[in-house]
């Protein structure tokens, strides 16, 4: 038995680095440490895609991986619109190769953002962002607001580590010397724990931050007397929180994103973020939930000059979610074929962009079988990040952690050279073509 | 007059998936002088590769033209996924007989553009001059700008015979706009400049608006709730409830005008 310290969890943007944890036999026994219960789950590991597979006749057949490799590489060197999507559970050094490859091929390139954050993504574009790192927020914050967030369930570490029950060098008092303030739909667990709780009416959060600033901005004259639900004299309760917090700082979640105006809901929030700043220090910060969810924003920022829902197919990059966004692709019956990695369209796409990615050639590259394995064509078997390779990821904050090996795998291929396996079979088919 | 017709083979939408064309190469004033030959091997984006113009739409000419105003392209066939028609356009004329893919009009600088259907999002993006006219229901982020950019419509004229979607002039900042259906919430968004008219229902128009004006004369679902009202106003006659905002911008900004049936 040995006893690993400083794990770093791979599962939720929290990205925990303070995980300890035994081994023995190459399998890891027990969780000493550190991790929620969701992300004990996943270390503690399940059931494997046990071998690559193809699918013939509606079966899907083992394989080895040079084959597996080489039909994937032939579905996409035909396809004329290729989709590539996910990247979220796995390493920046993945994210890279995979981009290239969208680049090579005429891809559209994009991450699972597009169905959570990805209209945080949009809004900052729009109107920039006021943020820190969690560790400011843990040391200096005195009010928080989760705003269409549920991080007792969700993050289940977060208010723990970095946000209302934490201790820091100027909050060492813990939740006894801040404030917590909750937006949401419905009660929930997290609401449960607010000094004040907004109920907003379903999708109109926009007006209540348009209203939060007319009034930190001095007019609260023009603001009528309910505001989506919400009376004006809670409205006024919270404005004068704002006003009185030393350093404050808001985390929203999808609760805000995918509902009503969405991304310009996160416009409207951080423009509520620069009227507080004129009262006082205040920050904004999206709940981001895969743990490298918010590095392909940065690895594809890096390579092409957008964040996500890249479409290269002109050879150069165009940027137009609703247009480029995965969802929006399959829903318009947009591509003909489809490399999906680190991520389960299966469970989390609607029904309409599903039934065309069930119709089309598709590639899945994970670690574990899901829904979308059971409509795949070519399955690949990978490594699992952060427990049998190591690579870079990017926290909610983006602070870049690197992701340890803590188990050995003789078998399993990490995505990396996966991807940079296909992309080498394609180049080969040019080669081929082109004699 | 030239007339050249262009209608989309039903090939290009039998496969698996409907990959769409993209048709800014094919324009009046880029189309001016060719011969039918030359028209046939204009390159037009299908996907990831570049085709010509003559194996994706049957192709026919007829008439003569002096310049580009004298050409008239009329598009035919299922063009629903035909995008950038009459993109960047400058002179002559375009009529769609049908549908039409995002992007149809964007960045027109002149001429006329007529959409004998709908038409999907995005459709007079950066407009910048030229009339463009959609005879049914136009889709989310009409006029308005491609993601990242500051200004949206800046010139020109828009009609829309039905309704239309979301964010419609987001960042407006000059030119005119009919609507004669519904809006979908937030036109207007950001606008600085310019007129929008909406003759149906329409909710949350003109936020973080700091210029220009909108005159709502169908049914007000929901008001933004940082405008400030002004004053009864008259215009050709008719009686409107005057408003200024918007105040979430703060006081110096605030000068985008709503008037109101």
């Amino acid at each position: 038995m040995v006893e690993i310290t400083d794990v770093v969890c791979s599962l939720c943007g929290c990205v925990c680095d303070d995980i300890v944890l035994e081994v023995e036999n190459n399998q890891v026994t027990k969780i000493k440490r550190g991790a929620c219960s969701v992300g004990k789950s996943k270390l503690l590991g399940h059931e494997r895609i046990k071998s690559p597979m193809i699918r013939e006749n509606g079966e899907l057949k083992e394989c080895s991986y040079d084959e597996a490799i080489k039909k994937a590489a032939e579905i996409l060197y035909k396809s004329r619109r290729p989709l590539l999507y996910g990247w979220s559970s796995t390493v920046c050094e993945a994210d890279s190769a995979g981009i290239e490859l969208a680049e090579d091929i005429g891809g559209v390139v994009d991450n699972t953002a597009t169905v959570c954050h990805g209209p945080s993504v949009l809004a900052i574009q729009d109107v920039g962002i006021p943020s820190c790192t969690l560790g400011e927020i843990k040391n200096r914050a005195d009010l928080i607001i989760y705003w269409g967030a549920n991080p007792a369930q969700a993050h289940a570490n977060h208010m723990k580590r970095y946000s209302y029950v934490s201790k820091g060098y100027w909050t060492a008092e813990g939740k006894k010397g801040k404030k917590l303030v909750v937006v949401d739909v419905r009660k929930t667990m997290t609401s449960k724990m607010a000094d004040v709780f907004i109920q907003v009416e379903q999708g109109k959060d926009y007006q209540v931050f348009s209203a939060l600033r007319a009034i930190l901005r001095g007019h609260e004259d023009v603001v009528p007397d309910k505001v989506a639900g919400v009376p004006k004299a809670q409205l006024l309760e919270v404005a004068n929180m704002v006003k009185e917090a030393k350093f404050g700082i808001t985390f929203f979640g999808m609760g805000v994103t995918q509902a009503g105006a969405r991304h310009n809901n996160i416009v409207n929030a951080i423009q509520f973020t620069r009227a507080a700043h004129l009262h006082g220090k205040w920050s904004i910060m999206p709940m981001r939930g895969h743990y490298n969810v918010t590095g392909f924003n940065q690895v594809c920022t890096w390579q092409t000059g957008f964040p996500f829902s890249v479409d290269l197919s002109r050879g150069y990059a165009w940027y137009n979610p609703g247009e480029t966004s995965s969802t929006d692709l399959l829903y318009r019956e947009d591509c003909d074929a489809a490399l999906i990695i680190a991520s389960d369209p299966g469970a989390h796409f609607p029904g309409a962009a599903l039934r065309h990615l069930a119709k089309i050639p598709v590639i899945q590259i994970d670690p574990y079988a899901n829904p979308t394995t059971e409509f795949a064509d070519v399955v690949i078997p990978a490594a699992i990040s952060g427990i049998e390779c190591e690579g870079g990821v990017y926290r909610m904050d983006n602070i870049p952690i690197r992701l340890r090996k803590i188990l050995d795998t003789d078998y399993y291929v990490p995505d990396e050279e996966i991807v940079e396996r296909i992309h080498a079979e394609v180049r080969a088919l040019r080669e081929k073509e082109g004699e | 007059m030239q007339t050249i017709t262009l209608k989309l083979k039903d090939a290009v939408r039998s496969g698996i998936a409907t990959v769409p064309v993209e048709v800014e190469s094919l324009t009046p004033d880029q189309l001016f002088g060719k011969s039918e030959a030359e028209l046939k091997a204009v390159k037009v984006w299908w996907g990831n590769r570049e085709e010509n113009t003559g194996d994706l739409f049957d192709v026919s000419v007829e008439g003569d033209a002096a310049s580009a105003d004298e050409v008239k392209i009329v598009m035919e066939g299922d063009l629903t996924r035909v995008k950038r028609i009459g993109s960047g356009m400058k002179a002559g004329e375009i009529e769609a007989r049908g549908d039409v893919d995002m992007h149809c009009g964007a960045l027109m600088e002149g001429g006329r553009i007529v959409v004998k259907g709908n038409a999907n999002c995005w459709a007079g993006r950066e407009m910048r001059g030229g009339e463009l006219i959609i005879e049914g229901d136009a889709g989310d982020n009409l006029c308005a700008m491609y993601r990242g950019e500051m200004k949206g419509m800046t010139g020109g004229k828009v009609t829309v015979g039905g309704d239309v979607g979301e964010c419609i002039c987001q960042y407006m900042a000059g030119g005119e706009i009919l609507i004669k259906g519904n809006a979908n919430r937030l036109a207007g968004l950001n606008m600085s400049g310019g007129k929008i008219t909406i003759e149906g229902d329409a909710e949350l128009f003109g936020p973080d608006m700091t210029g220009g004006e909108i005159v709502m004369n169908g049914k007000v679902l929901e008001m933004m709730p940082s405008f400030k009202f002004l004053e009864t106003a008259t215009i050709d006659g008719v009686e409107y409830k005057k408003y200024l905002g918007d105040f979430a911008m703060g006081e110096k900004k605030a000068k985008g005008t709503l008037y109101v049936k």
